[in-house]
C-alpha cells in the first residue's frame, strides 16, 4: 500500500493504484490519475462518466453494469473506450475513485 | 513490479487481504518447514496427487498439449516440468532414493526460491486439464496445481485477485462485491431494456419464496455480460418458470475451488444450500460459468455434509431439453452472423457438457462452424482458473496464453470479415476473451450461448 500527495492532500492507494477510500476523492484525483490511464486531457464527457460512476457508487456501493453506464451517459461502449483507453472497468473506475472491480471482469 | 528472479508473478494479497480470508501469513523463516508439513498432509490424503508424483515417466506428451507452454515456450510451463517443481521436493523428503541420493535423482532441498517458483508457475497453469487428457498414464497434472495453490494459500501467498474474490464472497455473497440493492437495480434496468428491445414484459425475481427454480448466475453477468442475464431471464419467462435469483449467493463461480478447496470453497457451497432451503426451491439451475459448474456438479455432493435434495442442472441442459421436446420456438435467422464455439475446459473435460451446447447452438444460429480441435480436446482461452491478472507483465502473459486459441478461432474463418461471433459460455472465458480478441485482431464479438438463445426466441 502506498500513499501519494495530490495537491497537498495525502491519498492512500492499493497495490493496483486504486484509491483505498472513495470518500477521499476530489476532482484533483481524477486529474492526477488521467495520464497514467492514457488520457491527455479530461473533457466534459470524461467528467460526465466520472460523475455518473460516483453517483451510482454512492447509492449502490458498486459500479454500474457497463450497459447501464452507456445508456445513462449516452456514450457508446466504443466511445467509452476512446475516452478511457484502459477500459471502463479499470480506467474510469480508477479516475472516479472507485475500488478496483473484482471477479471475472 | 511483480517479478521474482526473472519469474512473472501475479500481484499478491497483502497481510490484511489474507486476514479477510482467515489466514495469517507464515513468516519467511518458517515458510519452508510449514510447506513441508502441508505437503506431507496433502500427499497422505490425495492419491491423485501421489500418482502424479510417482508415475510420470517424462514422455513429454503433455508439452505440446499445453497452451501455456505453447504460448510462452518456458520449459517450466511444460506440465510435467511444472509438476516437477513440487515433485523434486516430494522426492527429497518423502522418498528413499531422494533422501539418500538427493540431486542425483532430481531431488532438491526446499527453499524460499522454490516456493516463489510455485507461486509463479502454479498461477500460469489454468487448470484446464488438457495435459491430463493427453497423458498416456492418465496423470491429472491439474491435481498438482491444486496442491501447490492450496499450500501457497496456507502459507499466505495468494494473488490479490483471488483473495479479493474470496473476501467478497464471504462478505456480500458474490465475487464482484455486488450488494442486493445494486443487484435489484441492475435487474430492473435489464427488464426495462428487454421490454424496449424484445417487446417482452418480464421481471427478474430476487429472493422470491416458494420458487421452483433457483437460478445461479455469474456475478460478472451483472457488470459485463448483459445478454447472458437477459438470455436466461427470457428463457425462464418463455417457459413460464416460477424462478428466482438468490441475493445471498448470486454467484455461479467458486474461487475457493481455485485457491482454497477447504474453507473458501465450502463456505460458498453452504450459502447455496441455505438459499435453496430457505427459498423452498425444487431445483437449482446453474448459469454460464466453467469452473463454477465443475465445482457445483462434481464437488457439492461430497462437500455438502448434509443431504442435497435438489437436482442441480446447467441452464444449457435445460435449454437442450426444451429444444429436444419441441417446447421452444427459436428463429436462427435472428443470429445470422457466423459463429464458432469455444468449449470451456471445465464443461468439456470435467462435466460432460459438450453435445447439449451444440444442440442449443444449432437451434439458435444460422451459420455455426466448429473449431478444431474441440470438445474434450479444446484448448483453454488462457484465462482458466481466474488468471485474469491485468498488471502490465501478467497482461502480456495473458496474450501469450491465448495465442493458441486465437490461432484456432482464425482457422474457422469466423471473423475473417470482421463480423463474426465467438461464443464462449463461461464468465472467465468471456473476461479473458473480450480484450484478447482485440489483441489478436480476430474480428469477432464474444458472446455467451444463452445470449444467442435469448435473441432467437420467438414469442407468441
Amino acid at each position: 500500500m502506498a500513499s501519494i500527495n495530490i495537491n497537498g492532500r495525502e491519498v492512500e492507494l492499493d497495490e493496483d493504484g486504486f484509491m483505498v477510500d472513495p470518500e477521499q476523492w476530489t476532482d484533483d484525483c481524477a486529474i492526477y490519475f488521467a495520464p497514467g490511464e492514457g488520457i491527455n486531457e479530461l473533457t466534459e464527457d470524461h467528467w460526465k462518466v466520472i460523475r455518473y460512476l460516483r453517483d451510482y457508487y454512492k447509492q449502490f456501493q458498486i459500479a454500474p453494469m457497463i450497459r447501464k453506464l452507456c445508456k445513462e451517459t449516452g456514450c457508446s461502449l466504443k466511445y467509452i473506450y476512446e475516452l478511457f483507453p484502459t477500459g471502463p472497468a479499470k480506467g474510469s473506475c480508477k479516475l472516479a475513485g472507485l475500488p478496483k472491480p473484482t471477479g471475472c471482469v | 513490479m511483480p517479478t521474482y528472479k526473472d519469474m512473472v508473478q501475479p500481484v499478491r494479497a497483502t497481510e490484511n487481504d489474507m486476514k479477510k480470508i482467515h489466514i495469517d501469513p507464515t513468516p519467511d523463516d518458517q515458510k519452508c518447514d510449514k510447506a513441508l508439513q502441508y505437503l506431507d498432509e496433502m500427499r497422505k490424503k490425495f492419491r491423485s496427487f501421489v500418482t502424479a508424483m510417482e508415475s510420470c515417466v517424462k514422455c513429454g506428451a503433455c508439452a505440446e498439449n499445453c497452451h501455456t507452454y505453447l504460448g510462452t515456450k518456458d520449459p517450466n510451463n511444460i506440465p510435467t516440468n511444472r509438476a516437477e517443481l513440487i515433485r523434486k521436493i516430494y522426492k527429497r523428503y518423502f522418498t528413499l532414493e531422494g533422501r539418500w541420493f538427493g540431486k542425483l535423482v532430481g531431488a532438491e532441498d526446499i527453499s524460499l526460491d522454490v516456493i516463489e517458483q510455485w507461486y509463479s508457475y502454479f498461477y500460469q497453469c489454468s487448470e484446464c486439464r488438457r495435459c491430463a487428457r493427453s497423458c498416456p498414464f492418465g496423470i491429472d497434472t491439474c491435481e498438482v496445481t491444486f496442491v501447490g495453490r492450496q499450500i501457497l494459500h496456507w502459507l499466505g501467498i495468494v494473488p490479490k485477485l483471488h483473495a479479493s474474490v474470496g473476501a467478497a464472497m464471504e462478505k456480500v455473497g458474490n465475487h464482484t462485491n455486488l450488494p442486493k440493492p445494486g443487484l435489484v437495480d441492475t435487474l430492473e434496468f435489464l427488464a426495462d431494456d428487454i421490454l424496449e428491445e424484445f417487446g417482452v414484459e418480464m421481471t427478474f425475481p430476487v429472493d422470491k419464496p416458494n420458487s421452483d427454480i433457483l437460478y445461479i448466475p455469474s456475478s460478472a453477468d451483472f457488470l459485463l455480460n448483459e445478454y447472458t442475464l437477459k438470455g436466461a431471464g427470457l428463457f425462464f419467462s418463455y417457459i413460464g418458470a416460477n424462478w428466482t435469483i438468490p441475493s445471498i449467493v448470486a454467484e455461479a463461480g467458486n474461487f475457493g475451488y481455485l485457491f482454497d478447496q477447504r474453507f473458501t470453497q465450502r463456505h460458498n457451497v453452504m450459502r447455496l444450500l441455505d438459499a435453496a432451503q430457505n427459498l423452498g426451491v425444487k431445483k437449482i439451475v446453474w448459469g454460464e460459468c466453467g469452473h463454477g459448474w465443475r465445482a457445483a456438479k462434481m464437488y457439492i455432493p461430497t462437500m455438502a455434509d448434509r443431504p442435497v435434495p435438489w437436482p442441480i442442472t446447467h441452464i444449457h441442459d435445460e435449454v437442450a431439453y426444451y429444444i429436444n421436446t419441441n417446447q421452444l420456438k427459436l428463429d436462427p435467422t435472428k443470429n445470422s452472423k457466423p459463429v464458432t464455439l469455444h468449449d470451456p475446459c471445465n464443461y468439456a473435460r470435467a462435466c460432460d457438457l459438450q453435445e447439449n451446447l451444440r444442440t442449443v447452438m444449432k437451434a439458435s444460429v444460422v451459420d455455426f462452424r466448429e473449431m478444431t480441435p474441440n470438445k474434450d480436446w479444446t484448448f483453454c482461452c488462457g484465462g482458466g482458473s481466474g488468471i485474469l491478472f491485468d498488471d502490465p507483465e501478467m497482461y502480456q502473459r495473458r496474450i501469450q496464453l491465448s495465442a493458441k486459441k486465437a490461432e484456432l478461432v482464425r482457422a474457422t474463418g469466423v471473423g475473417a470479415d470482421g463480423n463474426g461471433i465467438l461464443c464462449a459460455p463461461c464468465s472467465i472465458c468471456k473476461a479473458q476473451l473480450y480484450p484478447m480478441v482485440e489483441e489478436h485482431k480476430l474480428g469477432v464479438e464474444v458472446k455467451g450461448l444463452i445470449d444467442l438463445v435469448g435473441k432467437a426466441l420467438v414469442w407468441k
